[in-house]
């Protein structure tokens, strides 16, 4: 077996290819956070960065979770004490709201974190 | 003679070929994965093989047999799964047999493969961005493209020792190369 030169060309290409996307992906400081969202039926994952407004379905009804301006907060519960709608806004990674009675937690991820459990999820 | 005429006709190489993926893809679907997407891609060996083998035609027939065979025996064909097989291995052929036709001599079958598999892995995150994860696909990006990579070093690797020792390919690549000179209008010798 003879290895020729565009062989090695190739792994090469391929190895610079393979570090700039785990830089890309992995490096701090580059990684908007995710919001990750469970709720009765499943866990979502949406970029913190992207405005929008989710119905989470519950036991009790729908928990409206709003992600606007990098921030994610419970904007409408149908739960009794509104206490999840009183713990207002999170933004950094490690934050969460609870809404117990309706059994939907949100909380606020950084990237490098998420990847294992990511994959694994599927 | 039956067997130059067997040898000269690219039907049986691409049929027995595709019968490879078939069979590749069974061995496939028994190896345990780690991760749901990472894949030894042995059941793209005979497509390698085929670089050197088939005509351009024939050998798009082979590269969608191995997807039909990959999907059939994974039971992913009626699945968007099927279009990332598809995707991927359409892309990963169409890369090998022009890197293979463009660079001849300079490259052997690790480089082609390399290149084969790491595009497939990336026209397959491409895909899981857009139809399934979204943004979170990037997360899978590197460590997908490393297996692309090491995957692609050790088929590479063994189709190399294959042709080097094969007399069945020896036989398949003579015909071929007949029949290339057939269709250029040589004698065929």
């Amino acid at each position: 077996m003879r290895v020729r030169p565009l062989d090695i060309a190739a792994a090469l290409a391929a190895a610079v290819v393979i570090v700039l996307t785990a830089v890309a992906v992995y490096a701090p400081g580059n990684a908007a956070p995710e919001v990750v969202i469970s709720g009765a039926g499943g866990e979502w994952i949406y970029p913190l960065d992207t405005n929008r407004t989710l119905q989470i379905p519950g036991p009790l009804g729908l928990t409206t979770v709003e992600i606007l301006g990098k921030t994610a907060r419970v904007t409408d519960s149908p739960c009794k004490n509104k206490i999840c709608i009183a713990m207002g806004a999170i933004s950094s990674p490690g934050q969460w709201i609870a809404c117990l009675p309706n059994k939907v937690f949100v909380r606020v991820e950084g990237r490098t974190a998420r990847g294992a459990a990511d994959t694994g999820a599927y | 003679m039956l067997t130059e005429r067997r040898w000269n006709d690219r039907t049986d190489i691409t049929a027995l070929l595709g019968a490879f993926c078939f069979f590749l893809s069974a061995v496939e679907y028994m190896v345990p994965k780690p991760l749901p997407f990472m894949r030894l891609g042995i059941a793209n060996l005979p497509i390698l093989l085929a670089t050197d083998l088939l005509p351009l035609p024939w050998y798009l027939v082979l590269a969608l047999v191995k997807v039909i065979g990959m999907s059939v025996i994974s039971g992913s064909l009626f699945s968007y799964v099927a279009l990332f097989s598809l995707a991927g291995t359409m892309t990963s052929a169409m890369v090998m047999w022009l890197s293979r036709k463009a660079f001849g001599d300079l490259i052997s079958a690790i480089g082609v493969s390399i290149l084969g598999a790491v595009s497939s892995n990336a026209v397959q995150i491409f895909l899981a961005r857009v139809v399934v994860f979204g943004e979170a696909a990037r997360l899978i990006a590197p460590a997908f493209l490393a297996m692309g990579l090491l995957t692609g070093i050790a088929l590479g690797v063994f189709a190399e020792r294959f042709v080097a020792v094969s007399l069945w390919y020896a036989r398949a690549a003579g015909a071929a190369a007949r029949g290339d000179a057939a269709a250029r209008g040589g004698d065929g010798v």
